[in-house]
């Protein structure tokens, strides 16, 4: 029989992804041993706060969290506050301080609202860090919209050269009541990897470096959850249901058949 | 989370609420998961065996009998007891294995109700439009319930439609499912459609889609003459046929929103400039506003 783990990660790829922060508490009732495999392996959709500092949002998730406080990317300060509390070193915040920026206006330009955050932390050859995007459309009234990226970079430094892998992972909720429809949830999450060498002459290369990787992978996702999205599992619908009579479509099928052999046995 | 570890009666029971959340097609899938991490067979085919049967009846599965044409309909409108379900079309009462999905021990089973009359001939109307509008692996069942309190006149009928695509191949299966039903002394007809969808390569992504729907009384009414069934089970499938036509059409009109109105404001393709961004600039830029402000 197969790991636990693995049953645990299948069963979570198969359950209605409307539900992922119910289902994935359910699952750590069951199997509480796996806790900290499971929240790290697992995206739970983005949550927003106000840093009390810099009146400004950022976003909460397990890559700010130390116990069960939380840091601002804007102010370095942890909510609630927190004794002895895990930062980044100054090397990597002063980058952070910089990627947060960028990021900030990346998002501006693609997402024309939202909110987005980036945390840095140290590994022993390099870094790693985690960009995080949530934009919400409910203007709206029947119709609502949500999208959350989170992309994840693994940076190995080796001299004059970095090693990025990239995890990306987009959560896209739809949600439409209306009379003739009734009520339409049509939600998920897809993730992509990517793996690219680059050339480093200043500590900032990384930001730009991270930064396009990042811009291509959300700009090919994009173009993927719409062939998903709004082609595929549509496509399914009307093969569940032909909106015409099947028959009718069989006997078109069936005249064009005979339609083709009698021209082709004339052009022969 | 509470530290105490959860007895594994508990954890069937918080279990039992994935099961019956599987996707279509999927239920094996999830069932083999569970085993996985409740680690107790014994147990689990207790605590889930009520389950299972749950799921089948709720999701309308299907089932071929031993030497009988076409798949027969899974739910608690054709259930005997437990695990014996009737066929009305090839009248046969079978033995269903919830957990193997398979049908035995099928025997002749002749219903005694004048309803069963009225049944075959809505079955009939209802399995033509079926076949037209469900295809192949599709299946339809006009179930009897509720049929008549020993000379009581009012008659329910149960009208049963579900078509499953399967293709895990490509990671994608898919399930329609509308329940009718009929109130053939006060001319009452509700409905309910369930579509689902999951795609589930790279990613978890599903259709949830649900439709009630309640057909004006005059537009079907009571049967009045039971000799007039065929003609009113033709004006009854043309109701649910005209219903299910508009459902099917508001979704697709839903799809086209969506892609065009939401997920646009979401996301640009790219930004206002038609151009992708220059990260050198806006590097440039940023560290020079942080220099000024130092």
């Amino acid at each position: 029989m197969a790991e636990p783990i693995d049953c645990a990660l299948d069963l979570m790829r198969r359950l209605p992804p409307q539900n992922i922060e119910e289902n994935l508490a359910n699952l750590l009732e069951i199997v509480p041993d796996l806790t900290e495999e499971l929240l790290s392996a697992v995206d739970q959709p983005l949550r927003i706060q106000k840093c009390h500092q810099t009146g400004k949002e950022y976003i909460v998730c397990d890559y700010n969290r130390d116990g069960d406080s939380y840091r601002s990317p804007w102010s370095d300060e942890f909510d609630p506050p927190l004794e002895d509390a895990n930062r980044p070193p100054a090397r990597i915040r002063e980058l952070e301080v910089v990627a947060n920026e960028a990021f900030n206006t990346y998002r501006e330009l693609y997402f024309e609202g939202g909110v987005s955050s980036v945390y840095l932390w140290d590994l022993s050859d390099g870094f790693a860090g985690a960009f995080l995007i949530k934009k919400v459309n409910d203007t709206a009234k029947l119709m609502k919209g949500a999208w959350d990226s989170i992309h994840v970079v693994q940076v190995v430094e080796k001299g004059r050269y970095a090693q990025y892998k990239l995890t990306s992972t987009i959560m896209l909720y739809t949600i439409t009541n209306r009379e003739e429809l009734g009520s339409m949830n049509l939600s998920g999450n897809m993730t992509q990897q990517d793996e690219k060498d680059y050339q480093i002459s200043d500590p900032s290369d990384h930001i730009a470096n991270m930064g396009r990787m990042i811009e291509e992978m959300e700009i090919k996702m994009r173009n993927s959850l719409k062939e998903v999205y709004f082609g595929k599992t549509k496509d399914v619908v009307n093969e569940l249901r032909a909106a015409g009579s099947i028959d009718d479509s069989r006997r078109q099928a069936a005249m064009h058949q005979e339609l083709f052999s009698k021209l082709s046995g004339r052009m022969s | 989370m509470s530290d105490v570890e959860l007895s594994v009666e508990e954890k069937i029971k918080i279990a039992s609420g994935f099961l019956l959340s599987s996707p279509p097609g999927e239920v094996n899938d999830v069932f083999n998961d569970i085993r996985g991490i409740i680690n107790n067979d014994e147990a689990l085919q207790v605590g889930i065996t009520p389950v299972l049967e749950e799921y089948n009846t709720e999701q309308l599965l299907t089932v071929t009998l031993p030497d009988t044409d076409g798949a027969v309909i899974i739910s608690k409108h054709n259930r005997a007891d437990a695990d014996h379900f009737i066929d009305p079309r090839s009248k046969q009462i079978f033995k269903f294995d919830h957990l193997r999905q398979i049908a035995t021990d099928a025997q002749p089973h002749i219903a005694e109700s004048s309803a069963e009359e009225l049944r075959a001939v809505v079955d009939e109307a209802v399995s033509k439009y079926a076949s037209e509008h469900f295809p192949e692996g599709a299946d339809s069942g006009a179930g009897r319930t509720g049929a008549g309190h020993d000379g009581d006149d009012v008659q329910i009928l149960t009208i049963l439609i579900v078509s499953n695509k399967y293709s895990p191949q490509n990671f994608w299966n898919g399930r329609w499912r509308s329940i009718w039903t009929v109130n053939l002394a006060s001319g009452e007809v509700k409905g309910r459609a369930h579509v689902v969808v999951h795609y589930y390569e790279h990613g978890n992504i599903q259709l949830n889609s649900t439709k009630e729907f309640t057909v004006p009384t005059d537009a079907v009414g009571p049967l009045v003459d039971r000799s007039q069934i065929k003609e009113y089970a033709r004006q009854l499938v043309k109701q649910i046929s005209t219903s299910e036509k508009q459902y099917q059409f508001a979704l697709n009109d839903t799809y086209t929103q969506l892609s065009e109105s939401i997920f646009k404001g979401l996301r640009r393709n790219l930004p206002v400039t038609r151009n992708k961004i220059d990260w050198d600039k806006i590097l440039n830029y940023k560290l020079g506003a942080e220099l000024a402000h130092k």
